[in-house]
């Protein structure tokens, strides 16, 4: 689905969606969509742990 | 004769040639810098083991947590913002073009002609979750883990890559209007992180029983000797470090600094197991502790990082040795201040970083830089020796108080005393106590640990 080249002679960057930058948006949109949710998810998580222990 | 080589036939055979010879140096330039970053990889287990030890053992598994979650967040962060910043903001907070550095680029990428990219990214990002780790064992015991991400991001990959590019890159406007010298990274590195660590350990305060009645008490490491091997694994990494600081050109010019004057890594050899010499005995002389004099060997280092290819390996030493005296008294002075750092990152990391910097000022004054870039200079360096603790300072403070305000920077005093482990983590470090096999509460194979957290 996502190959960029259909030969490897004269080949530079040949990694899947190198030729579709819309992709590649959207990927580094995902990305960092990780990196946030896994910091908002731990800070979920320790406000329920916090919240045990003062009750 | 029929056989006899033609002209033409001979220019061919040495074009092969020279295209075999090119393509192999370019592999020795990956191999070489593939290797230093597998060797940094041993700074990061070297902090895990280092800041674990130094936390009591309540607290031991969400101090190693944290180190590990600093490592995976800098990776891709520096993938997706840090190395751009590198390359747009040499000039100072104006970008410059860099499209090449940006995550959706064919450069950032497998690409058969890019030799370069890749290898050199890998390593900054290891530099990078360097000082994440600095900042990681410092806060040990009390910060929240969210917010600690959230601060090593910022310093991973925004902090001390603009202080890189400003110092530490070939166009950065330090080294082109001040002829700022700082190969091993003191500065932009260590002193930009120890100073962004002073300024968070200023809002998230001391650990809970630290000071009693405004005197500051010993609060052990749960295993000193963890937190020992762990220095002496950072040392080790320190060679990879270091290595990554040099530049392995193609073509006749051989290693240069980044800064472009030649050097080798017989320079780097001598100088770095003279200053880890030196540091060790200067620690050693004015603490005689374990914890401070296997530090000593991270500030000896340190000390003589920014110079590391221009000193001579007995003045090395002899810095050194100074600064580690000076670094156990700069501990004991922030400590007066009510400052608890639970490692000595601010000491070992922030003050020796700006030290270096300046001693490259004292020592290596007129010494020229390439082309037509200015001279090193005492001027300069104590510049650039201000700019890099301005650079961390500034933002360390200013996040975390926005944290702090928004009381999302420090736990709850109740599980800062029951424990970190206790309360957040679903695993005990040490289950088996005096000797009774550990049992499970959980339905999850090998899992040590109760299901819930808080039970």
């Amino acid at each position: 689905m996502g190959t960029s080249i259909s030969s490897w002679e004269n080949v530079g960057a040949y990694f899947t969606f190198a030729d579709n930058p819309l992709a590649l948006g959207l990927f580094t949109v995902g990305a960092a969509a990780i990196i946030v949710g896994l910091i908002i998810s731990i800070a979920k998580h320790e406000n329920e742990a916090f919240e045990k222990i003062e009750k | 004769m029929d056989n006899a080589p033609t002209l033409e036939s001979l220019q061919a055979t040495l074009d092969a040639q020279q295209a075999v010879f090119q393509m192999h140096q370019s592999m020795n330039v990956e191999v070489f810098y593939w290797w230093c970053t597998a060797i940094m990889i041993m700074i990061h287990a070297g902090f895990l083991a280092y800041e674990m030890g130094a936390s009591r053992s309540k607290n031991a598994l969400a101090a190693g947590i944290k180190n590990i979650l600093a490592l995976a967040v800098i990776i891709p962060t520096f993938y997706l913002f840090g190395w751009w910043i590198y390359n747009a903001f040499p000039n100072g907070f104006i970008p410059i073009e860099a499209a090449g550095a940006l995550p959706w680029a064919q450069s950032m990428g497998p690409d058969v002609t890019d030799m370069g990219t890749g290898i050199f990214w890998a390593a900054f990002a290891m530099f990078g979750a360097t000082t994440g780790s600095i900042l990681s064992g410092a806060v040990i015991e009390r910060i929240r883990v969210s917010a600690f991400l959230i601060l090593t991001v910022f310093l991973g990959s925004v902090v001390w890559i603009l202080a890189g590019a400003w110092g530490w890159h070939p166009d950065g406007w330090l080294l082109t209007d001040l002829g700022y010298h700082d190969v091993g990274a003191s500065g932009v590195v260590h002193a930009v992180a120890g100073f962004f660590t002073l300024g968070v350990l200023i809002n998230l305060g001391p650990r809970v029983g630290k000071f009693i009645n405004g005197v500051a008490q010993t609060i052990a490491p749960h295993s000193l000797p963890m937190t020992l091997i762990g220095l002496m694994m950072i040392i080790f990494g320190f060679f990879g470090f270091l290595g990554g600081c040099i530049i392995f050109n193609g073509g006749e010019t051989g290693w240069t600094t980044i800064y472009g004057n030649p050097t080798n890594l017989s320079a780097f050899a001598f100088n770095t197991l003279m200053g880890f010499a030196g540091g060790v005995i200067g620690c050693y002389i004015a603490s005689r502790d374990p914890f401070w004099t296997m530090s000593g060997g991270l500030v000896g280092i340190i000390s003589v990082a920014a110079g590391l290819d221009l000193y001579d390996p007995e003045l090395a030493f002899i810095i050194a040795v100074v600064t580690g005296v000076l670094a156990v008294k700069f501990a004991k002075l922030i400590e007066n201040f009510g400052i608890d750092d639970a490692v000595g990152a601010v000491s070992v990391h922030g003050f020796t970083g700006v030290w270096a910097v300046f001693l490259v000022g004292v020592f290596a004054d007129g010494m020229p830089n390439v082309g037509d870039l200015p001279e090193i200079s005492l001027m300069g360096q104590t510049i650039g020796a201000i700019v890099m603790a301005a650079v961390g300072f500034i933002p360390g403070y200013g996040i975390s108080l926005i944290l702090k305000k928004a009381n999302a920077l420090r736990v709850p005093k109740e599980a800062e005393e029951l424990g970190l482990d206790e309360v957040e983590i679903i695993a005990k470090p040490y289950p088996e106590v005096n000797g009774v096999p550990a049992v499970t509460s959980s339905d999850v194979p090998n899992k040590l640990a109760n299901s819930e957290p808080g039970v």
